[in-house]
């Protein structure tokens, strides 16, 4: 058998070599023993650390010592109870996170409750309606129902009418834009309330190329504004306003929401 | 640690009933081993009591190949009280060692020792005992 060379590290690990190889956790101590595995010194070292160890296994136990460990554990694990649990921090993180993620999905649930084709459109239209300025829209001196053929016959939009419902209104400024997705879209600023009007093409399905209908009125809110819109012979009327819900539906007959 | 059956089994039971105490009461220590290091503590306190041998310049020899039938011819309560005259923290650490049941980092937490400590009493523990064995035992085999 050779020595091998030893580091001064080495060598004091090896004094610390436990008896059985299976003891060996850590890397230093492995590499430690296996370069001193073939040396005479480290072989005697180990066998008479064996012969010591299983003297020492051999110790007698007295009975009554012996009996606590007879059977049973010394102590039974610490219980797990809901108000340990709860006070555990990684527990609480992840509790709180999930409420979290709970409440942002009830948000967006209730949200997509009162959707319908078309509602993503009509509030984009009340954020255009809340930045816009009555000067931007060329001025008229009409009542709403008659805009419905200067639509059609300046910009050639068929089916753009107001309902009955705002027909009357006397109507201070309009204008036909195109929207970021280039459908058409007809704007009235209306002496009311300050009130807007926009009609737009009716959402269509995307494959079959077919009317979204929706029945009634349907409401929308958008940064403090609200719209109630309706869709008839393939275009969306929305009547809108700054405030809330109740302003509008003042305007829109119970049986016809 | 103690070479004593009877001292044993008492810091054994006090050990326990401090323990249960202690858990009864929500105080139990969140460190690994405290147990362990509450019982030497304890064996510690108890050998205090006990006449206490003069230090003396024991001898050292080289373990040999013989060692392990040498060992094999002793009584575990002659290690036993060979192990507890050694002084502390040596006599800690080759308690610990020589029951096996911890690895040396473990050993170092326990006793409270560095790397180089627990390595320097070890090897000087295996000498000691070595020449003890030789000492003892050629006597022993012409009894």
């Amino acid at each position: 058998m050779k020595t091998p060379q030893l580091s001064r590290r080495e060598r004091t690990l090896l004094n610390c070599a436990p008896i059985g190889e299976e003891r060996i956790r850590d890397r230093s101590m492995r590499s430690a023993v296996l370069r001193a595995s073939e040396s005479n010194g480290f072989a005697n070292q180990q066998s008479f650390d064996r012969a010591v160890a299983a003297l020492v296994s051999s110790l007698p136990i007295p009975p009554a010592t012996a009996e606590w460990f007879s059977t049973k554990d010394l102590f039974s694990p610490s219980k797990w109870t809901w108000k340990k649990i709860l006070r555990n921090p990684a527990v609480l993180a992840v509790g709180i996170a999930l409420v979290v993620i709970a409440g942002v999905l009830v948000f967006q649930f209730v949200a997509r409750l009162n959707d319908f084709p078309g509602s993503a459109t009509a509030r984009k239209l009340l954020t255009i309606a809340g930045s816009t300025r009555s000067v931007l829209l060329d001025p008229v001196d009409a009542d709403a129902r008659t805009l419905s053929d200067l639509f059609f016959m300046k910009h050639g939009l068929e089916h753009y009418d107001v309902p009955p419902e705002f027909a009357d209104f006397h109507t201070i400024g309009c204008r036909v834009f195109e929207d970021d997705e280039s459908q058409r879209v007809a704007q009235m600023w209306v002496a009311e309330k300050r009130m807007q009007f926009f009609l737009f093409p009716a959402e269509r399905d995307v494959k079959s190329g077919a009317i979204l209908r929706f029945p009634g009125w349907r409401y929308v809110h958008q940064e403090g504004w609200v719209g109630a819109v309706m869709e008839h012979n393939g275009v969306c009327f929305m009547a809108a306003l700054r405030g809330r819900e109740k302003d509008l539906a003042a305007y829109i007959p119970k049986a016809k929401q | 640690m103690l070479g004593d059956a009877r001292k044993a089994q008492e810091v054994f039971e006090t050990t326990l009933r401090e323990a249960a105490l202690r858990a009864a009461h929500g105080e139990l220590p969140n460190q690994p081993f405290w147990l362990f290091r509450d019982a030497r503590w304890r064996c510690l306190e108890a050998s205090e009591t006990d006449l206490q041998a003069e230090p003396l310049q024991l001898e050292e020899r080289d373990m040999t190949s013989v060692a392990p039938s040498q060992v094999a011819q002793l009584e575990p309560t002659q290690l036993a009280i060979w192990i507890s005259g050694a002084p502390d923290p040596q006599r800690t650490a080759l308690a610990l060692f020589y029951l096996d049941e911890f690895d040396y980092r473990e050993i170092l937490e326990l006793a409270e020792l560095k790397l180089s400590e627990l390595s320097r009493l070890l090897a000087l523990g295996r000498r000691q005992f070595q020449a003890w064995l030789d000492a003892m035992l050629p006597e022993k085999t012409h009894l």
